[in-house]
């Protein structure tokens, strides 16, 4: 805004010509300083908007075609093969041993050679006689005829179809495509088994129980201690200066740098107290650690909406002081609790920092069967995956990442349902 | 029987003690002719934690000490004297016998494992149950003195409120002691760095290269500068480019011109932005960004861009930082009196005039403030510069080229090969005791800032 010059003091003031073409230029000019600025604001609010959308959209279209496995098929000539193994066993609970004894390895190489020529045991996946194996058991019949069985294509051929990758097989993938032989279909392995070197193999079950787990230790340890210590601060603590060290350390606590607490749990659950590498048990109470002031804080606020006249009625009917908290301040700020726990796991769900610093990044082919097991999780499974070069992994990875934010969009509509449906304003 | 089942049986035991405690105290209330001092459910609470309390604290304490207690024992037995007498070989030794014994499947590599074994599993098997026997026992005696002393004139109702209040004051206590280990568990780690390493040569030395430390001279390859000055670079310069000028405006924006219904809108949409994991915008930096940045500087005729370039990292972590810078803002903005801006708007004042003249400057400590809280969260981030920034520390100011930082250093150095005593990864603690107190000190005056504007308006 230009001043205009102070006008002379003692001669008489002239009134403003509003109307002066001066003047009014100087509108036009401050109008469209008014008008870029607010553009600038709307531009500031739309290209952050925009961002988000370019990095979810770039993960949808990597992700898609992780969910789906490219898969061709395979004629296999069981009867002539003469297996040896009998319909009865495949019937009867030794059924994957008996197959793995029987040569059905060696069986799927000889009919990829006979059906894609010298290349043909590269075309198809390593893995792709476990999935004959499961359409024999399926099926037992088939061990006495010829059969047409999809199994899942070679990382190799999966770039040569989309023009890349060794000349020899992109040979092969065009006249596959020419004979339509190649199809593809919703790949349930990827949701249901765990981490392997081969992209075409790797899924994510692992990683989600590795999740589950430490998320359960987290919850168990974080919620209550959270919890009862809001009720202390905010029921109980007398005003002093041990009271103002408490809070001090929750308010600096949920400050610390995510990485620090992967520090702490490294000298101290691992150096110091010997519990297991890389185990959820470990990852979990490191997790707690860290979310806990997110759930004081956030149940202090919920404890202190609640108005002192229900305090104040309940005592005054004779009710003590555990009772008043337990029976009545509890259940009602019990909304504002638990969307804030709910917000807190989110937040540890899609952490990965600190457990890389105890050890929760190694490879582990099985999925975890205890909480002390070795055990890795849905962020750190996808850091892992991502140091991958091979193409498949991309879409592996971007696959992961969708459905880790599934579940933290399920996690944050759930803590917006309960606030919405729940929370009481006094 | 394992701890998991045996916190369960003491678990159930307090409720057993609860039921009949409870049941108990209300017969006797009922026909004793005195008035009650506590209720029948204070008085089976009463019950319950002296059943289920001292047992828990003991099991607690058992399973801290029982493993020393069986290896004492196996070390006893005549199998174990042709062990050797230190080292990492007896350790690594006793430690296969346990899992031999847990698991007969298990591969061992040492075949005094095997011999072993029996041993261990037959200690395990009997402290295992001199551990169930006296939880038990415990919670039984508790019990006992416990329904003992239900009658209507015991005041259990005092007991169970100051056990409770015990309780709580001890669940409060945790977050002290999170601090203090945090800061105890490095400042140790860091001593014993210190000692090996001069802290000047860390603090002041430019060379920094953890994969060949002579061993003459560990300091010589040690220096932290270029770490600080990329993380700086990165977190402080770059990223708040970015997330200053988007995260004010935007808030200017949401909160001063846009109508009520896109505010309800937006604003947790932005919010988005800081909810999505970190791996994953390292992923999207790695993975997009980096190389459409290291294609615009070739572009620009930088020949030798870095695929890694400080650019791409503190690109990414200014658009996380956005919503946060956004929302600090929003608060403070919020707390200037409507009156100063009602003045503003009747002197004829543009909205924008009044946001720039008389807003932002009654509400920039508190905006100052939030900027300071957003660049300790950035250059505490770990996970974008982990993916995406490279692991060569160079002091540059261009910002196409290699830079590092000192989170993305902590992750390298412990996910190394390295034993835990190695200079190489106590610089880890060095490192992280250095971050620790800088978002520290940030955070102290941050809030201590924003405290203080706030008491000027209220």
């Amino acid at each position: 805004m230009n001043n205009p010059p102070a006008p002379d003091a003692g001669a008489p003031r002239r009134p403003t010509d509003w109307r002066g073409t001066a003047m009014q230029r100087r509108i036009r000019r401050r109008y469209a300083a008014e008008r870029r600025f607010r553009l600038i604001g709307l531009g500031a609010v739309v290209l952050s908007a925009g961002f988000l959308a370019f990095l979810l959209i770039t993960m949808l279209s990597n992700g898609i075609a992780g969910f789906t496995r490219t898969e061709v098929t395979l004629p296999i000539d069981f009867r002539a093969a003469q297996l040896d193994v009998t319909p009865q066993q495949l019937e009867s609970r030794g059924a994957d041993l008996a197959l793995a004894g029987a040569g059905l390895e060696e069986l799927v190489e000889r009919s990829a050679t006979a059906a894609f020529g010298a290349h043909g045991p590269d075309v198809i996946s390593p893995h792709a006689w476990t999935g004959v194996r499961d359409a024999l058991k399926d099926d037992p019949s088939l061990l006495n005829r010829k059969a047409a069985i999809s199994v899942p294509v070679s990382q190799d051929l999966k770039s040569a179809l989309d023009g890349a990758g060794k000349p020899e097989m992109q040979a092969i993938a065009a006249k596959l495509k020419q004979h339509d032989m190649i199809g593809s279909s919703f790949d349930f392995g990827f949701l249901m088994s765990a981490d392997s070197t081969d992209p075409t193999d790797v899924g994510i079950w692992g990683a989600v129980k590795g999740s589950l787990f430490t998320m359960l230790v987290t919850l168990a340890i974080a919620f209550p201690i959270g919890v009862l210590s809001a009720v202390y601060l905010e029921e109980y603590a007398r005003k002093n200066r041990w009271t103002d060290l408490i809070e001090v350390s929750i308010n600096n606590l949920a400050a610390v740098p995510s990485i620090i607490f992967g520090l702490l749990g490294l000298a101290v659950f691992l150096s110091f107290m010997n519990l297991p590498r890389s185990a959820s048990l470990v990852g979990g109470l490191t997790l707690a650690l860290m979310i806990m002031p997110v759930i004081v804080i956030a149940s202090r606020n919920a404890i202190k909406a609640v108005p002192p006249s229900i305090r104040d009625a309940a005592l005054g009917v004779g009710a003590s002081k555990v009772q008043v908290i337990f029976h009545h301040v509890l259940p009602l700020a019990l909304p504002g609790i638990l969307t804030g726990t709910i917000i807190g796991m989110a937040r540890a769900l899609g952490e990965t920092a600190p457990l890389l610093m105890i050890g929760m990044r190694a490879f582990i082919a099985q999925p975890p069967e205890g909480l002390t097991d070795p055990a890795t999780v849905l962020p750190v499974q996808i850091f892992l995956w991502s140091d991958q070069i091979s193409r498949g992994f991309v879409e592996r990875t971007s696959a992961a990442i969708i459905v880790l934010l599934l579940f933290l969009l399920a996690m944050n509509a759930l803590a917006i349902y309960l606030r919405n449906r729940f929370e009481t304003r006094w | 029987m394992n701890s998991f089942a045996l916190l369960f049986l003491v678990l159930g035991l307090g409720l057993i003690g609860w039921l009949t405690a409870r049941a108990r105290a209300g017969r006797l209330i009922r026909v004793s002719a005195t008035r009650s001092h506590s209720r029948p459910g204070q008085h089976a609470t009463y019950v319950a934690l002296w059943t289920a309390l001292p047992a828990l604290l003991f099991l607690t304490a058992w399973s801290a000490i029982s493993p020393s207690l069986v290896r004492e024992a196996v070390l006893e037995t005549p199998a174990a004297s042709t062990l050797p007498q230190f080292g990492f070989q007896r350790d690594s030794i006793l430690g296969e016998a346990r899992r031999l014994a847990n698991n007969p499947d298990a591969g061992a590599f040492n075949e005094e494992a095997r011999v072993l074994a029996p041993a261990y599993g037959k200690a395990q098997t009997r402290y295992s149950w001199i551990g169930t026997a006296l939880t038990v026992l415990l919670a039984f005696a508790g019990f006992a003195y416990a329904y003992s002393r239900v009658s209507p004139v015991f005041r259990a109702r005092t007991r169970v409120e100051r056990t409770v209040m015990l309780v709580l004051l001890i669940a409060s206590l945790i977050a002290i002691l999170t601090t203090l280990g945090i800061f105890v568990s490095l400042l140790i780690e860091s001593a014993r760095f210190f000692s090996v390493v001069p802290i000047t040569d860390f603090l002041f030395g430019t060379h920094w290269s953890p994969q060949v430390i002579s061993s003459t001279d560990p300091g010589k390859s040690l220096g932290a500068v270029p770490l600080f000055w990329g993380t700086f670079f990165i977190g402080a310069v770059i990223a708040m480019i970015v997330a200053i000028p988007f995260g004010l405006m935007s808030a200017i924006y949401l909160t001063q011109y846009a109508a009520p219904r896109v505010r309800k809108w937006m604003k947790p949409i932005l919010e988005i932005l800081a909810g999505v994991p970190t791996v994953v915008y390292g992923y999207f930096a790695a993975l997009t960004v980096a190389p459409a940045i290291r294609d615009f500087a070739v572009m620009l005729g930088f020949e030798y861009a870095s695929s890694e370039s400080a650019l791409a990292a503190g690109l990414v972590m200014g658009v996380m930082i956005i919503p946060f810078v956004s929302s600090m803002a929003d608060d403070s903005i919020a707390a200037v009196p409507t009156s100063m801006r009602d003045g503003s708007l009747a002197m004829g004042a543009t909205t924008s005039e009044t946001i720039r003249r008389v807003l932002l400057p009654a509400s920039l400590p508190g905006v100052v403030a939030g900027i300071l809280l957003a660049v300790s969260r950035a250059i505490g981030e770990t996970m974008i510069v982990v993916m995406a920034a490279s692991g060569a520390a160079t002091i540059t100011l261009n910002p196409f080229e290699s830079a590092t930082t000192v989170t993305k250093q902590i992750v390298d150095l412990l996910t190394g090969e390295a034993e835990f005593d190695s200079p190489k990864t106590l610089a880890a603690f060095a490192l992280g005791l250095t971050l620790f107190v800088i978002t520290f000190l940030l955070n102290i005056v941050a809030l201590r800032v924003v405290k203080k504007y706030r008491e000027a308006y209220e």
